[in-house]
């Protein structure tokens, strides 16, 4: 002991860095953290090229009526990215606008007004719900949810709303039970947990202390929520949408159980439609290396990733700071 | 000092002042299982600062937090007896609490600003309670900064986020949101210990004014803080009221030999 502290009775000698004992070892942490970080980088930028490169020859053959063309005809080898653009965008609209709002409420009451024990047992559950597998949420689908819509809801809203005027396309078309409505009904269970728990935890950080503040001037919980725990959330809760649509809109199996894979744009709800990521996975063991058709599916992935990039660039800009 | 210890006086039973605020009688308060307030009796006087001082965990902010009913947020908190406040008790079930708490304001330990503008700041409780016109809601706002000495310095950036002013002035803007208001009582929970001196001292000088008008209950760490603002102080320890007197005989010739040792700081 004494002998090993005898030398801390000198200072230690100041020294090149190139020299200390550990300057090696320093050196080779930083350049393997910085490598995976590169590597983030290198596996984006190899995404987009790989997309780019493989599609190039579907923009180079149609230019841009690639986008705006809503013909996908395997048959005269034409191919439009729109009409699945449409049923990506559509039933991931729908899902947010349906999941979004329960989601909240969800993570409202956990955080602010269920007894802690319950709120345990439930936000484990919730989570348990966000970690289930899309297949699984695809066959509930399939078995479930097509032939609740096609027995019951689509001849509810066909028998009510087919003949008031504005609403009556939305509704229109054969009850199949597969639609666009039904495949964002599904995204909308997938998702609702999942924006859950990010905004449980968003409200979960939040200070208490600042909530008392406003209960402590006559608030209601109301008045709380809408006037303090929504504004000073607001950040975190668009985090969660984002992420929320960014499973939406990639999502493949769920979506490809229920929509019922017809390349057509239109008002109604009920029509069968398709997704980005459902023609592709669908048509993809179909294509003969370097045809057309490989190609145009490849474009349609460099589309579905600038869909995701722009939805997080929106995000982004909600967000922007306001100058302080 | 052992003779104080037997004082017959203590704790006091017939404080029953007309000028008292706040009247708690037989106190007894509940976290869960856990007893953190055991049967208090204490006065707060009308237009004057009370003091509650005592070491970490000794139920002072417990009390406080009654006083609104801030507890009730919370499952498994409970307390009986009674606080008699403008003839009703306080922890009667049946009592509106967002008019309690209108008329009893609170300011915290850290400054919460919300997050919008600092005009916003102060009429968020106004506009809870009251429909005031655009220049009445206007003259309200302005008659709160100016009490605690912040108009002049943000009359120019009212509709700025309150959370761009410095520690000092959102605890200040605070004040201003609780007495916009106009409760009658104003409890403090610390309100200084995250503020530097000069800020600390400013809101001190606050407190002088403001009492004027409210009755003031304020929980610190800081006894010299007490000694300075309070007309009254109280001195809890593990639950217990163990004294209450005026602040200037609670400094140089308390009673019990507890409250002596903690303010010369032999413990706590």
């Amino acid at each position: 002991m004494t002998s090993a502290a005898a030398p801390r009775t000198q200072p230690a000698p100041l020294q090149e860095a190139r020299k200390t004992p550990f300057w090696k070892g320093d050196r080779l942490f930083r350049l393997l953290v910085g490598a995976c970080a590169l590597l983030v980088l290198v596996s984006l930028g190899g995404l987009v090229l790989t997309m780019a490169v493989g599609g190039s020859k579907a923009f180079a053959t149609f230019g841009p009526s690639f986008v705006f063309s809503n013909v996908w005809n395997p048959v005269s080898n034409t191919y439009g990215a729109l009409a699945p653009v449409f049923g990506t965008i559509g039933s991931t609209l729908i899902a947010v606008i349906i999941g979004v709002p329960l989601a909240f409420g969800a993570a409202f009451w956990l955080t602010n007004i269920a007894p802690p024990m319950v709120a345990g047992v439930v936000g484990t559950a919730v989570q348990l719900l966000a970690a289930v597998p899309s297949i699984i949420f695809g066959m509930w689908g399939f078995f479930i949810v097509v032939p609740f819509m096609a027995q019951h809801v689509q001849p509810f809203f066909r028998h009510h709303f087919g003949h008031v005027p504005g609403i009556r396309w939305l509704v229109h078309g054969a009850p199949f039970g597969y639609g666009l409505l039904t495949g964002g009904l599904v995204l909308a269970v997938m998702i609702t947990p999942f924006v859950t728990a990010v905004m449980r935890d968003v409200f979960a950080v939040m200070p208490p202390m600042l909530k008392e503040s406003a209960y402590g001037l006559g608030a209601t919980r109301w008045e709380v929520m809408r006037r303090v725990i929504v504004p000073w959330s607001r950040a975190g809760m668009i985090g969660g949408v984002v992420l929320g649509m960014g499973r939406a809109l990639g999502e493949t199996m769920a979506v490809t159980f229920v929509i019922g894979n017809a390349n057509t744009i239109g008002w109604s709800l009920f029509a069968p439609r398709n997704t980005v990521a459902s023609l592709v996975a669908l048509e993809f063991p179909e294509s003969a290396a370097g045809s057309l058709k490989l190609s145009s599916l490849l474009a349609l992935g460099f589309i579905l990733m600038l869909l995701s990039f722009t939805t997080l660039a929106i995000a982004r800009w909600l967000l922007r700071e306001k100058n302080a | 000092m052992s003779e104080a210890l037997q004082d017959p006086s203590f704790p006091p039973q017939n404080i029953d002042a007309p000028e008292a605020a706040l009247a708690v009688r037989g106190l007894d308060f509940y976290y869960g299982e856990k007893q953190a307030l055991k049967s208090i009796n204490m006065d707060f006087r009308k237009q004057s600062v009370t003091a509650m001082i005592g070491p970490s965990g000794c139920g002072k902010s417990t009390l406080l937090r009654i006083f609104n009913r801030m507890y009730d947020l919370y499952p498994g908190q409970k307390a009986t007896g009674s606080v008699l406040f403008d003839g009703a008790n306080i922890l009667d079930p049946s009592l509106d609490l967002n008019t309690l708490r209108s008329r009893i304001g609170m300011v915290f330990q850290k400054p919460t600003p919300f997050p919008m503008s600092i005009y916003d700041n102060i009429a968020f409780g106004v506009r809870l309670h009251e429909k005031l016109s655009r220049s009445e809601l206007d003259g309200r706002v302005e008659d709160a900064l100016t009490r605690v000495a912040l108009w002049k310095e943000v009359r120019d950036r009212l509709k700025e986020p309150a959370t761009g002013m410095s520690g000092g002035q959102q605890q200040r803007l605070c004040i201003a949101r609780s007495i916009a208001t106009k409760p009658e009582v104003l409890l403090l929970d610390e309100p200084t210990s995250a503020l530097d001196p000069i800020s600390t001292a400013r809101i001190e000088e606050l407190l002088d004014e403001l009492k004027q008008d409210f009755t003031i209950a304020i929980v610190t760490h800081n006894m010299q803080q007490a000694a300075r603002c309070a007309d009254q102080v109280g001195f809890f320890y593990l639950g217990s009221l163990i004294e209450m007197d005026s602040a200037d005989r609670m400094f140089t010739n308390p009673r019990q030999k507890q409250t002596q040792d903690y303010i010369t700081g032999r413990f706590g």
